[in-house]
């Protein structure tokens, strides 16, 4: 024990210090917590949808995938059908389109017209798309096709969010 | 474009896209061909929805035209329809039915009018179901690409 003595101020000090933080704490804790967690929830498991594409029979050529899911829109709950085009890099990265053309919205197909075989074609207004989804100059779309972000699980293809050309 | 606000407002924007307009036809009765009937009503429902998802930037999905069954007068109340639509500049005009009472009234209809047998869903396991409509729609999205190539 050392000889020093507490006086009575020290005493109150430390201990009205000591019980404020902790109720400080508590007060703060909760809210700390509630504004850090929209970046925890982040990049859930179930944005990722489970299509019924094996991983080893993409080839480089696109393949029609279609995956269905539930939107709850409002008060309607509705089982949705989406597509995507989906190929094989030559250096094996996986590529998924969307079909909607960035025109008007109608949906795209691949090697849809004879002239083009090698590229996506919008039978709406003739718009047309290159293999890696850039848009043909000189046809309606402006901008390139939507990418959806996928995953590989146990040999299956997943697909995730929608976003623009090079943010996936 | 369907009849909402959004894809209207889209439509007026983007109004010399958009020359296609689609009409389903579906009657309406309510004696014993109600089962029938609301069956057909469903079928058509999917596809034109199919359809106009298919085709969004070039075609305006209108409004059922709903009738009673056996009204002599339906076929004066689509002409005027038609008119309307015709006015609104658009080139293309398709109705759409399963009901073949209108392949007797084609004559008096300046657009196309295409038949369509109805399939009855509910019978059909789901997948069997999507299948035999993804079918339905290929076949219809050709005639119509045909159609514009035609006029175009």
């Amino acid at each position: 024990m050392s000889k020093r003595n507490v006086s009575r101020r020290q005493f109150l000090n430390y201990t009205l210090t000591g019980v404020g933080g902790f109720m400080a704490a508590g007060m703060l804790m909760p809210m700390v917590r509630f504004a850090v967690d929209p970046v925890l929830a982040g990049g859930s498991e179930s944005d990722f949808v489970a299509t019924k594409q094996k991983i080893k029979d993409l080839s480089t050529e696109p393949t029609r995938v279609d995956f269905s899911f539930t939107q709850v829109d409002g008060w309607y709950e509705s089982e949705v059908t989406n597509t995507a085009w989906v190929y094989k890099t030559k250096d094996g990265k996986i590529v998924a389109l969307s079909p909607i053309c960035k025109h008007l919205g109608c949906t795209v197909d691949w090697g849809g017209d004879k002239e083009h075989p090698e590229q996506f074609f919008c039978p709406c207004h003739y718009g047309r798309y290159t293999k890696d989804g850039m848009n043909v100059k000189g046809t309606p779309p402006i901008s390139p096709l939507d990418v959806f972000t996928t995953k590989e699980k146990d040999g299956i293809l997943y697909l995730g969010q929608r976003k623009p050309h090079g943010e996936a | 474009m369907k009849w909402n606000t959004t894809d209207v407002e889209l439509y007026i924007t983007a109004k010399e896209y958009v020359d296609t307009a689609l009409v389903p036809l579906i009657p309406i009765s309510l004696d014993d061909r109600m089962k029938q009937l609301s069956s057909m009503s469903e079928f058509l429902s999917i596809l034109s929805m199919e359809i106009e998802k298919k085709f969004k930037g070039r075609i305006l999905l209108i409004p059922t035209f709903h009738y009673v069954m056996d009204d002599e007068k339906k076929v004066e109340g689509l002409q005027i329809w038609e008119r309307k639509l015709q006015q609104a500049e658009f080139n293309h005009i398709f109705f759409l039915t399963s009901d073949i009472n209108w392949k007797k009234e084609e004559s008096y209809l300046s657009s196309s009018l295409v038949w369509i047998p109805a399939i009855n869903l509910e019978s059909l396991p789901m997948e069997q179901a999507r299948e035999v409509m993804k079918q339905q729609v290929e076949q219809i999205i050709s005639l119509f690409m045909n159609e514009w190539k035609k006029k175009d």
